[in-house]
């Protein structure tokens, strides 16, 4: 056992949700991301055993999706999009930017593990573009400057949970709609933060 | 031109709280599911969901009633909301998730009614986090108030809803990709036939699929009437449509309105315009997927036939403006890498196809283009999308692929002098 | 039946069945649409697009893929247009962007269909001036297959059937996109008792065989259709041998037994044939020591044993990888050495070498089955011998058949690998640690609702030499009483129905090792036997023949059996002879020869008939025909008979029920309280395996099973111990398997330091402290 009796008991109660077991894999995967940054071979081992499939169909499905990361990544993951509305407006700027201030290439991981930088499709943000996210929280109507700001200020402040509506009050700019109230949720890993929020504290 | 407002009336009206089930409830929200478990039969529910012609909202346009009046006969059936909302350009079912959840799961409660099913799935897109927490935290508000699970409003209906959290690929809002990966498996495309959902969806049973949108849009029409509804818009493009403006406008963002406006007035009076009052050389009327529009035709109307009429779909609601100082190669780059990247790897001609013609426009665009190219661009287009017709012939199974070649085929076709002065001349040899 | 239907392909009117694709009902009427990922077997996918068709619809003409299209009647199909080949032409030229040029070096060149498709229709230069995809080329995923990811076109035939068919799906797809690759996980390798298939039905050179690569071209082997001798199933193959040594054996489609697929012992299984090993010289044992001796040295000496002995008792041991021919000589030659030649029935002395071997379900009251019927009955009840380490094919039917909607039920505690694939697993709950019924199943509700006025399969035989009869006839009663019952007497050996057909009566191990204490001069001939390794009765037999006054052994290696011949007469193999063979379901098949035997061996009826002559007794046989011919002689003028003439045909598939009474004189032996539960593994120490070096390692684990309740009584943690009983000792792996019942270990009785192991003695499992120490044996 790899996995914390924390961990295991949010993953058995998940595969309790849907009719067949495999369903759960998607969220599983979740857990072994926030367990260690990544889909650990020892986690695919762990889900493999969970619901009853061979470590391979794990991998085969971990490694079909983006947000599953096959490599340790950093505290903060760096989300810059790249698609159409970003990249007419000007997001290529922004890229660069981050890059250089963090002087990582594309899904490079610092040395301290503190950011993964990544260059990423659509994230729905297309209203406010240029965007990025932080552990999937959005932030909107970006300059490479802000872009900037963000970054210095995750490394030195290094909050705990990041959340969007933090980040967008201090670093952002026009939105794609308006967000309204304030909320205070947000992640506290490299993963969404979905369903492994209440675990964390457990953990 | 000014919007239309019916499923964005609730937000619009109580932004502090719009997501909370006692704001919700508190405009009238849940009344008209009580009365539909009250006083309807399925058969009503259907009768008036066809009679509002509403058509889905996640692109193919597909018409809602019909789409459930398909549902075979099973024991277990399921709802499936697709809330994978990827295509570039598109964020409206983000604003109704994080916004107005209830909404969404009052017209999933009717649909389970009028579909006789039990147990139903949000799958959000993964990128989606907050969205998803709000949706999360309105199921569970809505399962201590008795409004989900067991003898739902005390009634003998059960329903359950999982929220499913997608991980980042685009090529499940295909709905067949969808099911799939809600099952734990690759997102990718299922044949059909043999697994049309609604004969055999998700576990190989009868499963309806929708979008966000088309569901939200459930309670109002049963709270009013499908016929209402249908009087609203134009004939074939009925109710209201959120379209998402993005792109070089002063005033982006998702606006409800009515069917049947031009872009052009779409632009001026909710979009406020161009940015820096320069002019627009290209457009996208409905998502990554579809075929550019030039600026010449802004005056084409905002429906589904209108624009299939110019040979491109309304598709998503997704508009993407680009005005006069845009470089549409590299807009076109920016589209092919897209779809390259969210490829799911089955078909030959996709999969080893619009890598191929990433690389090429990657050529061209840091000047090691060849005479050739466009020729070779559009050649390997016509392998992937026979004819490069629209809506496409396919050499795949999902139309993913023949997506890729939508912004190569409308860049050269109306611009292709901006990619022809970064080729070296043909030499040709008399 | 399905309904015939009409459809025009290129203009020309077809008949095919109403459901059937497109692919399928054109290549039954000759036409071949190009294709690499649709294969008859599989499960359509639609991914390689190369199978694209053109049909008319009511909005147009519309490519589709062949493979996922069904015939429907009046279906209009253009396989030739321009459109057509445009789309196939630009599938192909797709496939070859990221296909290495490397041809001259991989072994599919020349039977490659990527190859013979580029030759026909591909381009004539490449448009893709990119740098093509690379990966590191080849890499080991198990010890008999090697994966080149360059190769591979992404057909997924290697993901389905590991999938679908053998269900061990150890082989994926990782990553997506244009980044898509084939691999296994790391620490898992392709560890399947199948994984041959794949590389078979694999259309590019992505998949090779460690035992072929760079062998031969496939222009220069010699081929020949032939029956796989492995196990009791009977899988048609084809033998490709080049310059008199086979090099590889591939499964043939055949409908009715094995369709297309193999298991991978019966693939890898024939290094043995060309092992320096081999016996090749007749030998004679001179002072505890064998020297090389020629025919008449052979026949004269065993002659004059027998006149010296005076009427001797002449027993013969036998083993399953004869003939047909070969057992109809040996029962003649049985029969003539028979002291009590033709007299009372149980005086046979022919003594069949399978430890479960028991009298079985034959004859009027017992219908037998096809493996066809597992597919068109309702349900398959199976209580026998674990079915995939002994018919490995036969596991693929039913899970087929279960797929397909079959149900299942399975009787413990043998068949675990296919509790996943059942309805209703009976466990210890209903079954003993001896292999009792513990209640009448009437009383299993769940039981009696599956089966109850059903047409059921029963795949029946004793899971141990220690199980009572009684209770398969429980069982078997009670399935008749309640439905339409059809038999597979699980006999996993060989020929074993071709000895019970051929010979008047089999005995078996016990009766041998009882009856030898009858007489006190006796001569035993064992023929291709080798009951002293991997047998219940191993020691018993060691020591009667070591005893014996004088033992001939028919065989090509010198074994635990041989060795203890006083005469060894060196026979030829798999190969190397012709005949016919009869499978579990009694269907008789060819086996044909495309190789010469080692030095001096011969078959078996040639030696017998030699003998015979030397003693002045009638076996007069010049060649297999006429023993084929004699053979079919006792068959009843109406039956169709097992002619090697009619086994030529191209449609070589007869279906031969009983053709006589079946006579097996066996008996239960008595009762015994089981506490270690032997099994014969797939994989052990066969001589044929050992001396076959690409799958000999595969065999060479040992471990114990048992449920984590029993381990927990002996109190170990770790993954391996020592299962000690009296004096032995062996060091083990555990495995945990809780489908076994308490206080029981399965142990593999072809794994070597297992057979001195008695079954019924008690055991001890010890941490294994000092393994040195420990594991004496």
């Amino acid at each position: 056992m790899t996995w914390e009796n924390a961990r295991i008991d949010k993953a058995k109660e998940i595969i309790e949700m849907y009719p067949q077991k495999r369903s759960a894999l998607g969220p599983l995967l979740y857990l072994a991301q926030d367990k260690d940054g990544y889909i650990s071979d020892d986690s695919i081992v762990e889900i493999s055993r969970l619901i009853g499939i061979t470590e391979v169909q794990v991998q085969s499905v971990a490694s079909f999706y983006s947000m599953y990361k096959q490599e340790p990544t950093g505290k903060y993951l760096l989300s810059v999009c790249k698609s159409i509305s970003c990249e007419i407006s000007n997001s290529s700027n922004v890229i660069q930017k981050v890059k250089e201030f963090t002087n990582l290439s594309n899904n490079e991981t610092d040395d301290e593990g503190l950011f993964t930088y990544e260059s990423v499709e659509c994230i729905g943000a297309c209203g406010g573009a240029p965007a990025i996210q932080v552990n999937y929280e959005t932030v909107e109507g970006l300059t490479p400057e802000k872009a900037v700001d963000l970054c210095k200020w995750l490394k030195e402040e290094q909050p705990k949970v990041v959340v969007a509506d933090e980040l967008q009050l201090k670093f952002g700019g026009t939105k794609s709609f308006d967000w309204a109230i304030e909320d205070n949720t947000g992640s506290s890993s490299p993963v969404p933060g979905f369903q492994t929020y209440e675990m964390q504290e457990e953990i | 031109m000014k919007e239309t407002i019916l499923l964005t009336k609730h937000m619009r009206e109580n932004p502090e709280d719009s997501h909370l089930l006692k704001s919700y409830e508190k405009n009238g929200g849940y009344k008209g599911v009580k009365k539909v478990l009250k006083s309807g039969t399925p058969e009503s529910v259907l009768e008036e969901i066809k009679s509002s012609n509403i058509r889905g909202r996640g692109g193919a346009g597909f018409p809602t009633g019909v789409k459930w009046g398909f549902l075979a006969e099973d024991q277990e059936r399921y709802l499936v909301i697709n809330a994978d909302e990827s295509e570039p350009g598109t964020f409206k079912d983000r604003i109704l998730l994080e916004r107005d959840p209830h909404q969404l799961i009052e017209g999933m409660i009717i649909t389970c009614f009028a579909a006789n099913i039990s147990k139903a799935f949000i799958y959000i897109r993964g990128e989606y986090a907050k969205p998803a927490r709000r949706v999360q935290s309105a199921v569970e508000q809505a399962y201590e108030k008795g409004y989900l699970g067991k003898n739902i409003f005390g009634s003998s209906m059960d329903l359950d809803i999982v929220v499913h959290l997608g991980a980042g690929a685009y090529i499940c809002g295909e709905e067949t990709a969808l099911l799939n990966s809600l099952e734990g498996r690759r997102g990718e495309p299922r044949l059909k036939p043999p697994f049309f959902p609604a004969v055999k969806g998700l576990y190989n049973k009868p499963t309806l699929v929708n979008n966000v949108e088309t569901i939200s849009s459930v309670p109002w029409i049963m709270n009013n009437s499908g016929k209402d509804y249908a009087s609203l818009g134009v004939e074939g493009s009925t109710g209201t449509r959120i379209f998402s403006l993005s792109g070089h406008i002063n005033n982006p963002g998702n606006y409800e309105i009515e069917m049947g406006s031009s872009f052009g007035e779409f632009v001026e009076s909710l979009g406020k315009g161009v940015r820096n009052e320069k002019s627009i050389k290209a457009y996208i009327p409905g998502g990554a997927s579809a075929p550019w529009l030039r600026g010449d035709q802004l005056d084409v109307k905002m429906t589904i036939d209108d624009v299939a009429n110019e040979g491109s779909m309304l598709g998503s609601g997704a508009v993407v403006m680009m005005d006069e100082d845009t470089n549409l190669l590299f807009a076109a780059k920016s589209l092919v890498s897209f779809f390259a990247h969210e490829s799911c790897g089955q078909c030959t001609p996709c999969r080893e196809g619009t890598t191929w013609l990433e690389n090429i426009l990657d050529r061209i665009a840091s000047g090691r283009g060849r005479a050739s190219d466009i020729d070779l661009l559009l050649d390997v287009c016509d392998n992937i999308s026979p004819g490069l017709t629209w809506p496409p012939k396919m050499t795949t199974i999902c139309p993913l692929g023949p997506s890729a070649t939508a912004s190569i085929v409308s860049l050269m076709k109306d611009f292709r002098s901006e990619v022809e002065v970064l080729l070296p001349k043909k030499v040709v040899v008399s | 039946m399905t309904e015939k239907i009409t459809f025009t392909v290129d203009g020309k009117t077809l008949e095919g069945k109403q459901g059937q694709l497109l692919i399928e009902a054109c290549e039954d009427s000759g036409i071949h649409i190009p294709r690499f990922c649709w294969h008859k077997r599989l499960d359509p996918v639609g991914m390689c697009r190369m199978c694209l068709v053109e049909i008319e619809t009511p909005r147009g003409k519309a490519l589709v893929p062949s493979c996922t299209t069904q015939v429907t009647d009046e279906l209009i199909v253009e396989t030739e247009s321009n459109t057509v080949k445009k789309a196939q032409e630009g599938v192909l030229e797709f496939l070859l962007i990221n296909h290495p040029l490397d041809c001259p070096i991989c072994d599919k060149a020349g039977e490659c269909p990527l190859q013979d498709q580029t030759m026909a229709y591909g381009p004539g230069e490449s448009r893709f001036i990119e740098e093509k995809r690379h990966f590191e080329k080849p890499i080991p995923i198990s010890d008999i297959v090697l994966l080149d990811r360059e190769r591979c076109i992404l057909c997924a035939r290697c993901t389905r059937f590991s999938d679908e068919i053998s269900g061990d799906p150890l082989i994926e797809f990782i990553q997506r996109g244009n980044k898509t690759q084939v691999n296994t996980f790391p620490d898992e390798p392709f560890k399947s008792y199948f994984s041959g298939n794949t590389v078979q039905i694999c259309p590019v050179g992505a998949l090779t065989a460690t035992s072929y690569r760079f062998k031969a071209r496939p222009w220069d082997l010699k081929k020949v259709s032939s029956t796989c001798n492995c196990c009791s199933l009977g899988c048609s193959v084809e033998l490709n041998v080049s310059q008199n040594k086979m090099l590889r054996i591939l499964g043939e489609d055949n409908e009715f037994t094995n369709q297309g697929w193999l298991s991978d012992k019966g693939r890898y299984n024939f290094e043995y044939l060309h092992s320096d090993n081999r016996l090749t010289n007749i030998k004679l044992k001179d002072n505890n020591s064998f020297v090389d001796a020629n025919i008449s040295e052979a026949t004269e000496k065993l002659k004059n044993k027998i006149e010296e002995l005076h009427n001797p008792d002449i027993k013969f041991l036998i083993g399953a990888n004869s003939t047909n021919e070969e057992y109809f000589v040996i029962n003649k030659f049985a029969n003539l050495m028979n002291r009590n030649e033709f007299l009372s029935k149980d005086k046979s002395n022919v003594y069949f070498a399978d430890d479960n071997m028991f009298s079985g379900y034959f004859g009027e009251n017992h219908q037998n089955a096809s493996f066809e019927d597992l597919d068109s009955s309702d349900v398959i009840v199976v209580w026998s011998e674990d079915i995939k380490d002994n018919i490995p094919v036969l596991f693929l039917r039913i899970k087929k058949a279960v797929k397909n909607g079959v149900k299942l039920v399975v009787l413990g505690h043998t068949n675990s690998s296919l509790e996943s694939l059942a309805d209703l697993y009976l466990g210890q709950d209903v079954i003993s640690n001896n292999f009792e019924l513990k209640t009448n199943l009437g009383n299993i509700k769940e039981f009696q609702n599956i089966i109850e006025n059903k047409k059921v399969t029963i795949i029946v035989g004793k899971s141990t030499p220690l199980q009572q009869k009684k209770y398969l006839d429980n069982l078997v009663d009670h399935i008749q009483k309640y439905s339409q019952a059809k038999f597979l007497n699980c006999f996993t050996k060989a020929n074993t129905f071709g000895a019970l057909q051929h010979i008047d009566q089999i005995k078996g191990l016990n009766e041998f090792c009882n009856e030898y204490e009858e007489s006190n001069k006796n001569i035993v001939f064992t023929i291709g036997a080798n009951p002293v390794n991997a047998s219940f009765f191993g020691s018993k037999i060691e020591n009667i023949l070591k005893k014996a006054d004088f033992v001939v052994s028919l065989d090509i290696f010198i074994n635990a059996t041989t060795e203890l011949a006083d005469l060894i007469l060196p026979t030829t193999s798999f190969g190397e002879k012709e005949g016919t063979v009869t499978n579990m379901e009694m269907r008789v098949l060819k086996q044909n020869k495309i190789l010469p035997g080692p030095g001096s061996a011969l078959s078996e009826w040639e030696y017998l008939t030699m003998i015979s002559k030397s003693l002045d007794k009638e076996i007069k046989y010049e060649n297999v025909d006429e023993i084929n011919k004699a053979l079919c002689d006792e068959y009843e003028n109406n039956e169709e008979l097992p002619s090697f003439e009619n086994l030529n045909k191209p449609s070589n598939l007869f279906g031969m029920k009983n053709r006589k009474n079946i006579d097996i004189n066996i008996k239960d032996l008595e009762k015994n309280d089981l506490s270690i539960l032997m099994v014969k593994r797939l994989y052990g120490d066969s001589s044929t395996q050992i001396n076959s070096p690409s799958i000999s390692m595969l065999g060479s684990e040992r471990f114990i099973e048992l449920n984590s309740k029993t381990l927990e009584k002996f109190g170990i943690s770790s993954k391996t111990a020592n299962l000690i009983q009296d004096q032995h000792s062996i060091f083990v792996n555990i495995k945990i398997n809780n489908l076994l019942p308490d206080n029981i270990v399965l142990a593999p009785i072809n794994r070597r330091g297992f057979k001195n192991l008695d079954p019924t003695k008690d055991f001890d499992i010890r941490e294994a402290t000092n393994m040195k120490e420990l594991s004496v044996n």
